[in-house]
């Protein structure tokens, strides 16, 4: 026997959690009426459940859509892969979304990594700062020339997520009761993510007002988005799309 | 026995680990509850749980207990954690805040657990520097919580109470004296707990835990895990008794962590720590 450095020893513990038993940290383990490699389990089931329970909660949508058993096997992989980096666990899953789109049992599930990034967003969605959005009376407050010019970028917690996928009947289905079944081919959606003051949720847009969002996300002056807006949608109705964002809150304003 | 010391060592009734399923009925209902206490790291993220915390701190004496500094780090602790869970405590101003002797980050990885280590002058010396660092950032001592294990160590050279005792030598730090770790570390790695509760220094204890285990199998031999999903053991109660009697009352708290039940089983169980203590502190004045 040979003690171990901390340090050494606990670089051993995560490779002994996350994979493969190490030996060397079994060696200086106790082991009396129960054997080292017993007690040590304990910490790496710990570890796993714990986890995986964190990723179930923020991805409640993917767990709802696979099942337990599958997401479980799913997260284990992406735990011992890219455990957290620090100790908020609500922080934890960034790369998860790009995980599954690599993970090969989930090729059949084309929708699934971007249910996850549905998932991801309203999760920074719910974490996002109280604060209140630009309201239609500051904007209306705006001299009418200098409206062009203007920079009002999405609040901080908004999000857009395009799926190919029917992503909002996936999520209804598993949380609204709403919906009982959902066509795959139904066709694809443009969402809205933004916080409310006590959670956090998403509206479908047009995608004029989606191009108008993007715009805008980019840096893009009021007068640029609104011409992305039309040429993505000819008729579409930009004083109505423009008062929708703001009932929803979801822009800042530039003077607050 | 300085200010922090006197505070902490006022009679207070019975307190609750605060959950997230209770925020709303706890804002709603009001019960009469000895202090709150929550874990800082599901409240860093910020949202709506965090702004119901601040709202309930106008009316309960809070308590921060961390559970991801990883003081026992030999990479050292996590600076931007540290400055969070600073501004948290500077933000909350709670009557407690505490941490454990444990460790659950190397390389930068956060394994979700509370780790062992071995008791050795090597560990001692890094425990301390991240106490040190700590208490520094905070402005304030804190209280270490002695942790559940489930495996010792060959080359550890101290008793787990050795160890606490000359931490709060080295760094002023206080004691959390987690009666049911006790009962779980000594039924699982082989001590007896009385002695291991005779062992701390009770004048640094400043708050005592009690929670729920569970009883495993290992290899065909009993385990018990520190699952705090369930109703406090007879023995611990015991325990807990042997303990108020030794160093006196102490703010006490009842975890639940796992099936967490309704507020009231946690509000009985509240309550049952108060009557145990004030029976014995009776028998203790008499």
């Amino acid at each position: 026997m040979s003690a171990l450095s901390l340090a050494d020893l606990q670089q051993a513990f995560r490779a002994h959690l996350l994979g493969e038993e190490q030996a060397a940290l079994v060696a200086v383990a106790v082991g009396d009426r129960i054997p080292a490699s017993a007690r040590l389990r304990v910490y790496r089931h710990h570890v796993f459940t714990s986890l995986t329970a964190a990723l179930g909660v923020t991805f409640s949508t993917v767990r709802g859509a696979v099942g337990d058993d599958f997401f479980a096997g799913m997260a284990r992989a992406f735990i011992a892969q890219s455990p957290p980096a620090g100790p908020v666990l609500s922080e934890y899953g960034a790369g998860f979304a790009a995980f599954i789109e690599r993970w090969p049992p989930a090729e059949t599930l084309p929708y699934l990594a971007d249910v996850a990034r549905l998932d991801w967003a309203l999760n920074l969605a719910y974490a996002a700062p109280d604060m209140p959005g630009l309201t239609a009376e500051r904007l209306a407050a705006v001299p009418s020339e200098q409206l062009g010019m203007l920079k009002l970028g999405p609040r901080p917690g908004v999000a857009l997520i395009r799926s190919a996928y029917p992503i909002d009947r996936i999520w209804a289905l598993n949380h609204s009761g709403d919906v009982d079944t959902v066509a795959l081919d139904a066709g694809g959606v443009c969402l809205l993510v933004f916080p409310r003051t006590d959670d956090a949720a998403f509206a479908s847009l047009d995608p004029g007002a989606a191009a108008l969002v993007a715009a805008l996300e980019a840096g893009d002056t009021l007068g640029a988005a609104v011409e992305q807006a039309m040429a993505a949608e000819p008729d579409l109705d930009v004083g109505a799309a423009l008062g929708r964002l703001l009932a929803l809150g979801a822009l800042t304003d530039p003077g607050a | 026995m300085d200010v922090i010391d006197c505070i902490a060592q006022m009679p207070l009734p019975t307190g609750i680990g605060l959950r997230a399923r209770h925020l709303d009925e706890m804002a709603a209902c009001a019960p009469r509850v000895g202090f709150l206490e929550i874990h800082a790291e599901n409240y860093l993220g910020g949202g709506p749980a965090l702004r119901k915390v601040e709202r309930l701190r106008a009316d309960h004496a809070m308590s921060v207990h961390g559970v991801g500094l990883s003081l026992g780090s030999a990479d050292g602790i996590d600076t931007r954690h540290l400055d969070r869970v600073a501004a948290l405590v500077g933000h909350l101003q709670p009557r407690f805040v505490s941490e454990h002797l444990a460790w659950s980050v190397v390389g930068g990885a956060y394994l979700n657990d509370l780790l062992p280590m071995p008791y050795t002058e090597e560990s001692l010396a890094v425990v301390a520097r991240n106490i040190d660092r700590l208490q520094t950032a905070l402005k304030r001592p804190v209280m270490i919580e002695n942790p559940s294990s489930y495996v010792a160590f060959v080359h550890t050279t101290m008793a787990e109470p050795e160890f606490l005792a000359a931490l709060v030598a080295r760094t002023g730090c206080r004691l959390l004296c987690d009666v049911n770790n006790i009962f779980v570390s000594g039924s699982n790695v082989g001590f007896d707990p009385v002695a291991y509760l005779d062992a701390l220094p009770a004048a640094a204890i400043g708050e005592i835990h009690l929670a729920g285990h569970a009883r495993n199998d290992a290899d065909g031999e009993t385990i018990l895990i520190d699952d705090h999903g369930s109703r406090v053991a007879d023995p611990v109660w015991s325990l807990y008794r042997h303990a108020v009697a030794r160093i006196g009352m102490r703010p006490t708290l009842i975890e639940w962590d796992t099936d967490v039940p309704a507020l009231e089983v946690l509000l009985e169980e509240a309550a049952r720590a108060d009557r145990e203590a004030g029976a014995v502190a009776a028998g203790r004045a008499a």
